[in-house]
């Protein structure tokens, strides 16, 4: 009831004139909240998941670009829907899953890479992270934590810390990515249950910490209306996410965006506000009450890895630079993102990005072969990046 | 139902666990006697069994995998989805693609009020924006006209129960709040279309 009754809510302070749920309709479904009658008949839809396992002659590793001097390579293959990933202690990589609802397990024999399914039947697995040789799992408003993983790769008994976690059930943006901070806690987003509405600021459009087996909860941060990506400064451990801006608002706004939360409880703007764009759908609040984000990523390009790089193989400049995997766009018109981008100091403090991996996006077709997704850095400073269209990882060297 | 659940457990009985089946769509709809509920043309006579042909080939991709993997709640796909291969997915799902879809010539009377309200729902949800202008469906997104009305109130609710999610929660979203009755109409809209 509590729901229904936010939802309707919702629903007569969002009414604009020209939309066909407004006075008196049921409320509003979470795909068309905040949608111009101009956009009603928008054929944009999200693009279809590859499922299958994609032959290793059909991953387009030929067509990767990257900065003079790198190298990449196909790594690893035969992951359909890879995207988080995760390195245990004794090498094994963890890797997460939305749709198709596996968790991988890649081991590295110097040669080639062992995969296998470690997990599978859970609704998107997409957060993973390590502590103490224990696997953490979180899929939909589900925690769950496999003790000694690397000893138990074929026979894992998770522990379900669900009932500890107490995370919203609403499906929508209820996927979630997780890592563990400085602090020793977890850190878990829980993105908004529509595409932009009014709702319960202190459930959704959060990220929060946990202690490591659920219980003492904080807000960190709020006014985040998705962030599926996220890592700490490894100098700082100050908190750095991407969070995604609202579909159904143009071509060209709002921008996606990466933001840096400098004290807890933080307000980020969401719904008011989303990388200096004033939302016309609501009112109430201005841009100028919100920190700025400390980059806009481009709009609708959809960043999920959001990873600092912590080897030091790659050159000075990239040194702590942070890495984003950009997804790709499903909600504008022209295909953007579908890319690497690196995020970096330069002089003076004051911080650039640069495309680092691209070949993935065919501006002139309007096409794209592949979509990146998680980034880790590995012992020997080689950067991988997952690919969750094709189900694969590639490896990115620095050679000088 | 009761139909489905014979035919399903002398399906179960006649194929050895771990089959590795042919690689051939139409022969591997024959060993698996997808025909039996999803018809030998691939439109349904069985009650809450789907019509298959003409769907798309992405969407029924999407749809094994999900059977396969145990994440798509739908008991009788259980088994015979069970351990197949990636290409023989494919090679079911060009097979239906394939078969000529058509109205069901079987679907009854039209009630013009019934289906005029569901016109109307279908519009204030723009459900043609993603299932195209006749219905008929693009890659992952499924056709929904040239479907059992019943099956067609069956998904439907279940997206508004919330017990079928798909590969995202936008038909969570779009069925939310409505009713039995909305439901009832919006199905018997889609099955009369043309």
């Amino acid at each position: 009831m509590i729901r229904r009754h936010l939802l309707g809510l919702a629903a007569a302070t969002l009414a604009l004139p020209g939309l066909a749920w407004a006075q008196g309709a049921p409320p509003a479904p979470a795909w068309a909240q905040g949608r111009p009658a101009e956009m009603a008949a928008s054929p944009l839809a999200p693009h279809p998941p590859r499922l299958t396992v994609t032959p290793p002659e059909r991953i387009p590793t030929n067509a990767l670009r990257v900065p003079e001097g790198f190298q990449v390579e196909l790594w690893a293959h035969g992951l359909p829907g890879a995207r988080v990933m995760v390195r245990a202690p004794n090498g094994t990589i963890f890797v997460g899953s939305r749709g198709i609802g596996r968790v991988y397990a890649v081991r590295d024999t110097g040669t080639a890479r062992e995969v296998s399914t470690f997990m599978q039947g859970l609704e998107a697995p997409s957060g993973l992270a390590m502590r103490d040789g224990a696997l953490y799992v979180a899929a939909m408003h589900r925690v769950l934590r496999v003790d000694n993983v690397e000893a138990n790769l074929s026979n894992p008994q998770p522990v379900d810390l669900t009932a500890a976690f107490g995370q919203a059930t609403e499906p929508h943006h209820g996927w979630k990515h997780i890592a563990f901070g400085p602090d020793g806690r977890l850190y878990i987003p829980r993105g908004v249950p529509c595409n932009i509405c009014e709702f319960d600021g202190e459930r959704f459009a959060l990220i929060e910490s946990w202690n490591p087996d659920g219980g003492d909860r904080r807000i960190e941060a709020r006014g985040v209306r998705n962030s599926v990506g996220f890592d700490f400064h490894p100098r700082t451990g100050q908190l750095w996410f991407s969070n995604h801006g609202r579909d159904w608002a143009g071509n060209d706004n709002p921008s996606d965006s990466l933001h840096v939360n400098l004290r807890r409880g933080e307000h980020h703007g969401f719904p008011w506000c989303a990388a200096g764009f004033q939302d016309p759908a609501v009112q109430g609040r201005v841009c100028n009450e919100f920190p700025p984000p400390v980059a806009v990523l481009g709009p609708h390009v959809a960043p999920i890895g959001t990873h600092f790089y912590t080897g030091a193989a790659f050159p000075e400049q990239y040194r702590n630079a942070l890495f984003i995997a950009n997804r790709g766009s499903w909600n504008r018109s022209r295909l953007s993102g579908f890319n690497v981008v690196v995020v970096r100091e330069a002089e003076g403090g004051r911080l650039v990005m640069e495309e680092f991996l691209s070949g993935l996006r065919d501006d002139a077709a309007q096409r794209f072969t592949g979509r990146p997704s998680g980034l880790l850095t590995m012992p020997d400073g080689a950067l991988l990046v997952s690919d969750e269209d094709n189900g694969a990882i590639y490896r990115i060297t620095y050679r000088r | 139902m009761r139909l489905a659940a014979l035919l399903l457990a002398g399906w179960a009985l006649a194929l050895p666990a771990a089959a590795q089946g042919p690689l051939d769509g139409a022969a591997l709809a024959n060993e698996r006697q997808c025909g039996a509920c999803h018809g030998l043309d691939g439109r349904s006579t069985v009650p809450d069994m789907p019509s298959l042909a003409g769907q798309g080939a992405e969407f029924l991709v999407i749809q094994l995998v999900l059977f396969r993997e145990g994440l798509r709640n739908a008991p009788a796909m259980r088994e015979p989805a069970r351990g197949l291969s990636d290409p023989q997915v494919q090679a079911l799902a060009d097979f239906y693609a394939a078969l000529p879809s058509g109205p069901k010539e079987d679907r009854g009377l039209l009630d013009a009020a019934l289906a005029a309200r569901g016109a109307q729902l279908s519009a204030a949800r723009n459900c043609n924006a993603c299932h195209g202008a006749d219905y008929g469906g693009r890659a992952h997104l499924p056709r929904i006209n040239h479907q059992r009305e019943d099956y067609l109130a069956h998904a439907l609710a279940q997206y508004r129960d919330g017990t079928r999610v798909g590969m995202d929660t936008q038909m969570n979203g779009v069925m939310h709040g409505l009713g039995d009755a909305d439901i009832a109409a919006l199905a018997h809209h889609l099955a009369h279309a043309p």
